[in-house]
């Protein structure tokens, strides 16, 4: 029995209010064990109870509850039917259990989960291990947030490349923290404990305070115990790469990988983060970081980056051998990205740098280059002088002994000039192109005169053809020519003097010699000089030259003992050989040459003057030659001029020498030079260079053809003169007159005319005739030129700067004016002239221009829109005169036009009054309201809203808007103060008079106090109030006074109304009936008496007998009341019996009273006044 | 470019008048030219006649705006009035609103004016009145609606909408684009 029992839970309803526990315990103790009696009573709402019911926890077998049930259930006990129920268990009860079992079943699982976790973590996993250490010994797997141990995990997407790196200690948020697991871990794990430990409690506790608080003083144990070698690994993963990196190689570098992936998953996120800081620091490279995020991410791409990079590596460290390990083991221990990207740095670096480097080298190469380029481009000579100035440095050196080759050169060629005339004449003209190159008056003298002898010498005949052939050769020539006129010049310079020892040898003429010799002396005197200027001058174009040179010699097969020279210039003498062969090919450097040619111009410029003086110097301490003043003047007129017009040609003769190309078939050869020329030049000062090369071609072309000239002259003035050599002089002269002058062609052929008159004729016909003809030619080739511009060559260029570098030479000019030659203006002139103009003059050009211009202006009778109409009319009908519409035609029109005009204007305006009327009505509609404008909608313009008025100051009609501040304050204060002045005089007038009555009736009403015992006056005063008294007083006084001239006057109405007045009272006097209501006598003895009071109130001046004067005096009248008035003795009888003290008292009061109101209300009025 | 028909006319004015009343009488007909109303694009321009003879030389599809842009009619063929009408309505307004300085910037972004914001209304001013709305310092900041008379504003609490917003000047800001 007992051993069935169970506990069972009872409800039992239906209890009556008496029933305590201990009754029901009572009760069922017989059927078992009662352990818990709960009786519960539910309540209404005014506290009755309506339920009673218990529950009772049993201890009861089966059976007996059975019995208990039937024996007890709907028993009557106590008030109350009993129904007894089984219950459900108490929720406590039930949460006991709950525990219970949870227990049971948690002791279940734990020694599962605890061996799993034994297996996983091994012994020391009880710790609090920081989440993202590395778990030992089992790869991968790692201390996850919550301190789980879980394991890395690789997620690849399914439709995408990447492989993701899940790591556990990172991504807390995707795990449920689940409360009762890490709680729970602890006392289970004690659990455990206790199961294994149960037997000895010491070591129970030890081993549960172990796990608790040493765990990670175990750890730090049993980390170098694992890992001896790496050390501190759950610490510091990176210190243990740090270590173990030494030992590994490139190759490893594959393996280290893998485990670069997993140390950042091992360290926290607190440490990751450092030891990327970390990293980032030691990279100092941005970069890095991704890639270490990608390693971190993934294995994958780290493999695929690492191998590269491992590739890179090994390349580097192929390079690199030990240096590169080092590097690795040292610097990057912990990643070989790094390593690799360091190395990839490094290695671009070096690259770079050795990039760099050559590229420097290629640059510092190509910078010479680039810089001659860009210099030679910038124009800017002073940078090539400075290049040039330490090649002269050596050049001036060597100069010494180039010139002796030179001198030998030259003799060389000397001896071969006179050896073989065509050569002779050939090096001669080039010496005569280089002597006109370098404008040295004298020296082209001499080079001609022995060029000249040698030609008449040879034959007049062969010296024409073999200057065609010259000419020839020289255009196959001419470009280094150009060049070899400096050097030949220089040579020449420098052996001028052997030259001439030797031209004098050669041509011995005995007439010349004496002239000769002159000139040979004035030439040497000055040479001597001109060969150390030279000497110095050399010094900057002379490199050049000397490079020149030797191109030239190379090409020109002269000179093996130049060879030797060759070397040190190789690099010039490749630009010479350059220029020399390829005109075309002219580079930059080619510019430089020309430029240096200038330059060497310009030294020259100055030098010559020098050394034309020197030369005049000589020839005046001569003097005995007649033919050296136009020589001089030649001279002056070559030095300085010379290089003037050289420029100046140049710029201009670029079509001149075209002319004279096409003109002459020697130049015909020289056309390519010329066409290349505008190809050449790109820049102005090239172009002038070469321009002034092709000048000096050109004046040797002159020279040539003037050499012609001079020769047909020569056949021409042959007969003139017995001798050839004497007007082969001339010729000399004339030719270089026209080398020289041929812009000033007037005034040395002046000159030349000292000499021979017929030949200046002729020459000045013929050189007229070629000015024309060239002038013909070049404006031919302007118009030409000008065309093919237009076709978009990029050659137009020249012609623009073509001039500029004439002002540019011009300017330069202007100091070799000094000397102040007159020739020079002439040359200027000349060069006006000579300039490339389409038309002929500018007077005619400005003449054309006025009438271009007055063609293009609008006559007077097209002006204006008129005027447009008109002309429309007379291009309608043409030019014909008959149909010529005049301004007859056209004024009707225009009116008409102007009406339409006006048509259309009004049609206009009229459309938008439409508009706008539509819009009022529309408005009006609106508005439900009538416009009274809307009649004048149609005059719109002339309506004024005078609701708002724009103020405008400057018109005088506003002025009225203007509000004048000054005066209106003031006007309006005045006002102010006087309406204040009325406003306060107004209430002390009536004041006053008030006053006087007030007291005057006081006075009155005392007396009659005193006086008569009968007081029935005062009320009627009273009634009166304050006015009637005044009334009555103000007109007696005045009537008083008026009343003296007789008759009654009162100002208030006319005299009409007195006579009303009068007739009315005189009515109301012939009344006696009124005191028949009056009865009783006192009251008329009464009347009397206040009568009389009255009267002698009012009048106090009168003696009116009382009783006399009441029937007589009815007439005289006061403003309202007649004397002895019977309304007054009515209103006597009315007053009568009321309290005569009372009243009298009450009205004194009330005077009072209401003065002072009257007071009170005038000062609160002031008061409020005031403020305001 | 077009005048407008008369149902445009009367549905602008209508909502014009809505702000100016009878002054609308003066923009019609002014006294210093003649203006006129011009509908293009759905928008409608005031202009000046000398403008309106100007842009009659460009084509009605390269034409972007002349004059003064009023408003747009909607797609259901109602006006609404736009913020750069302001300059022309706002000396003529008969019905003002004042607002606080506090409130200012509240309704240039384009909010309603709270009670606690009014500054100032014109007395008598009825239930969804068209005002102009300005700022302390008179300058006229929009157009809105008045949505308690002046008497109800006495009574409502400091968080009720006094005036609804309509336009304001924060749109040459915000609406840029649309404004032309």
């Amino acid at each position: 029995m007992k051993a069935n029992r169970e506990t069972k839970r009872l409800f039992v309803g239906g209890l009556g209010e008496a029933i305590s526990e201990t009754d029901l315990q009572n009760q069922f103790s017989r059927f078992g064990e009662v352990s818990n009696v709960e009786i519960i009573t539910r309540k209404d709402d005014q506290g009755n109870p309506q339920k009673i019911f218990a529950y009772i926890n049993i201890k009861v077998a089966e059976a007996d509850l059975k019995k208990c049930m039937s024996v007890l259930n709907k028993t009557k006990w106590k008030g109350g039917t009993l129904q007894i129920q089984l219950a459900k268990e108490s929720f406590l009860h039930r949460l006991a259990q709950e525990r219970e079992e949870a227990k049971a079943k948690r002791e279940k699982s734990t020694p599962g989960n605890n061996n799993l976790l034994e297996k996983m973590e091994g012994v020391n996993f009880h710790m609090k291990a920081v989440p993202g250490t590395e778990v030992p010994g089992h790869k991968n797997w790692v201390v996850s947030k919550f301190g789980r141990v879980l394991p890395v995990l690789h997620l690849k997407n399914q439709h995408k490349r990447k492989i993701i790196k899940y790591d556990p200690s990172k991504y807390c948020h995707n795990l449920k923290k689940i409360g009762e697991d890490f709680p729970n871990t602890i006392p289970i794990s004690s659990l455990t404990w206790e199961i294994e430990g149960g037997n000895d409690p010491m070591s129970k506790k030890r081993r549960g305070e172990f796990s608790d608080f040493c765990g990670p003083s175990k750890k730090m144990k049993k980390v170098p115990q694992d890992k001896g070698s790496t050390g501190y690994l759950a610490m510091n993963p990176r210190s243990s790469w740090m270590m173990e990196s030494p030992y590994l190689t490139q190759q490893q570098a594959a393996r280290k990988r893998p485990c670069d992936s997993i140390t950042p998953n091992k360290s926290p996120p607190e440490l990751g983060s450092d030891t990327q800081k970390f990293n980032n620091v030691l990279f100092q490279t941005s970069g890095l970081e991704t890639a270490r995020k990608k390693n971190s991410m993934s294995d994958d791409d780290i493999d695929s980056e690492d191998e590269l990079k491992a590739m890179i590596a090994k390349e580097e460290n192929l390079r690199r051998t030990t240096w590169s390990l080092i590097n690795e083991s040292e610097d990057d221990p912990f990643e070989v990205v790094r390593d690799d990207f360091k190395s990839v740095v490094h290695k671009l670096h070096l690259t770079g740098l050795d990039i760099k480097n050559n590229v420097s080298c290629h640059v510092s190469d190509n910078d010479i280059m680039g810089n001659d380029c860009e210099y030679d481009s910038g124009d800017t000579d002073e940078i090539i002088a400075m290049k040039k100035n330490v090649n002269k440095v050596k050049n001036s050196t060597e100069f010494s002994q180039m010139e002796k080759s030179i001198y030998k050169k030259t003799s060389f060629k000397n001896r071969e000039n006179s050896e073989l005339s065509g050569h002779c004449i050939k090096v001669q003209k080039r010496k005569n192109n280089v002597k006109s190159a370098l404008t040295h008056g004298v020296k082209p003298l001499n080079c001609k005169s022995p060029s000249d002898s040698s030609s008449s010498g040879d034959a007049g005949s062969t010296s024409e053809l073999a200057e065609s052939e010259e000419d020839k050769e020289y255009n196959a020539i001419m470009k280094n020519c150009l060049r070899v006129n400096l050097t030949l010049a220089d040579l020449e310079q420098l052996a001028g003097s052997d030259l001439k020892v030797q031209n004098e040898d050669t041509e011995s003429d005995s007439l010349e010699s004496t002239t000769h010799c002159k000139f040979d002396r004035v030439s040497k005197s000055p040479k001597t000089p001109d060969s150390f200027h030279r000497g110095r001058q050399c010094i900057h174009p002379e490199e050049i030259v000397a490079s020149l040179l030797e191109g030239e010699n190379t090409c020109g097969k002269q000179k093996p003992k130049e060879n030797n020279l060759k070397p040190k210039f190789q690099a010039f003498k490749g630009i010479g050989s350059l220029y020399g062969k390829e005109s075309m090919k002219k580079s930059l450097k080619g510019n430089v040459a020309p430029n240096n040619i200038n330059e060497d111009q310009n030294s020259l410029k100055h030098e010559d003057p020098i050394s034309i003086s020197m030369e005049n110097g000589s020839t005046h301490a001569n003097g005995s030659s007649n033919e050296l003043t136009p020589f001089q003047h030649a001279e002056r007129a070559n030095g300085p001029n010379h290089i003037q017009p050289q420029k100046r040609q140049s710029t201009f003769e670029s079509p001149d020498r075209n002319v004279v190309s096409s003109s002459s078939s020697e130049k015909g050869s020289r056309n390519p030079i010329s066409s290349l020329l505008p190809l050449k030049g790109k820049k102005s000062l090239s172009l002038s260079a070469k321009t002034h090369k092709i000048g000096f071609d050109k004046d040797s072309c002159h020279s040539t053809t003037k050499t012609k000239v001079s020769e047909e002259e020569r056949s021409d003035s042959n007969s003139l003169t017995s001798f050839n050599k004497s007007p082969k002089v001339s010729s000399r002269k004339d030719s270089q007159e026209s080398k020289t002058d041929f812009p000033l062609s007037v005034s040395h052929s002046l000159d030349a005319s000292a000499k021979d008159k017929h030949a200046e004729d002729n020459q000045k016909r013929l050189a007229a005739l070629e000015a024309r003809q060239k002038a013909k030619e070049v404006q031919k080739k302007l118009v030409h030129n000008a065309l093919a511009n237009l076709d978009g060559h990029p050659e137009d260029k020249p012609t623009h700067s073509i001039f500029d570098s004439d002002s540019e030479s011009e300017t330069e000019e202007i100091p070799t004016q000094e000397q102040s030659h007159p020739g020079e203006e002439l040359v200027k002139e000349s060069v006006g002239k000579a300039s490339g103009k389409l038309f002929d003059s500018s007077d005619n050009e400005e003449s054309d221009s006025e009438d271009d211009s007055s063609r293009f202006k609008i006559k007077p009778q097209f002006d204006g829109r008129a005027g447009q109409k008109l002309m429309d009319l007379q291009s309608h009908f043409g030019t014909d005169e008959r149909f010529r519409m005049d301004s007859r035609f056209l004024e009707s029109d225009s009116e008409e036009e102007q009406e339409e005009v006006n048509e259309k204007k009004s049609v206009e305006e009229e459309e938008l009054a439409e508009e706008k009327k539509k819009a009022l009505n529309v408005v009006q509609s609106v508005l439900h309201i009538n416009l009274r404008n809307s009649t004048s909608k149609g005059s719109v313009p002339a309506k004024k809203f005078k609701d708002i008025i724009r103020y405008d100051p400057t018109r005088h009609d506003h002025a009225t808007y203007e509000r004048k501040k000054d005066d209106q304050p003031k006007e309006s204060k005045a006002k102010r103060k006087k309406k204040r002045e009325e406003a306060e005089k107004v209430p002390e007038v009536s004041k006053e008079i008030y006053y006087n009555i007030a007291t005057d009736l006081k006075e009155i009403f005392q007396t009659a106090k005193d006086t008569s015992e009968k007081e029935e006056d005062t009320p009627w005063n009273e009634d009166c109030g304050g006015e009637k008294p005044e009334e009555i007083q103000n007109p007696a006084t005045l009537k008083s006074e008026a009343e003296q001239p007789g008759g009654f006057t009162f100002s208030f109405f006319g005299s009409d109304a007195k006579d009303i007045k009068e007739e009315t009272y005189r009515v109301e006097t012939v009344k006696p009936g009124k005191i028949t209501w009056q009865e009783d006598p006192r009251f008329q003895d009464s009347s009397s008496e206040e009568e009389s009071d009255i009267t002698e109130e009012t009048d106090h001046r009168k003696p009116i007998s009382e009783e006399a004067s009441v029937p007589e005096k009815e007439t005289t009248r006061f403003f309202f009341f007649s004397k002895n008035d019977e309304r007054l003795h009515g209103s006597d009888l009315f007053w009568r019996g009321v309290g005569g003290n009372i009243s009298k008292n009450s009205w004194e009061a009330r005077t009072n009273n209401l003065r002072m109101d009257c007071r009170k209300k005038h000062k609160d009025a002031k008061r409020k006044m005031k403020p305001k | 470019m077009r005048p407008l028909t008369e149902e445009e006319t009367r549905v602008m004015f209508e909502k014009i008048a809505k702000y100016i009343g009878e002054n609308l009488q003066l923009l019609v007909d002014r006294p210093d030219g003649t203006y006129c109303f011009r509908l293009h694009n759905d928008r409608v321009y005031y202009v000046s006649e000398k403008i309106l003879k100007l842009a009659a030389n460009v084509s009605g599809d390269k034409l972007l705006s002349l004059g003064t842009c009023f408003g747009k009619f909607t797609k259901t063929h109602k006006f609404r009035l736009h913020i750069t009408a302001l300059d022309y309505l706002a000396p003529y307004a008969k019905y003002k609103v004042w607002i606080k300085p506090g409130a200012e910037q509240s309704f240039l972004y384009g909010n309603h004016v709270l009670k606690s914001g009014l500054g100032r209304i014109t007395e008598n001013t009825s239930q969804y009145q068209g005002v102009v709305v300005y700022s302390m310092a008179d300058i006229p900041l929009g157009f809105g609606v008045a949505a308690k008379s002046t008497q109800d504003c006495r009574k409502v609490d400091p968080m009720a909408i006094v005036v609804f917003h309509q336009a304001d000047i924060g749109e040459y800001v915000r609406h840029e684009e649309t404004l032309t």
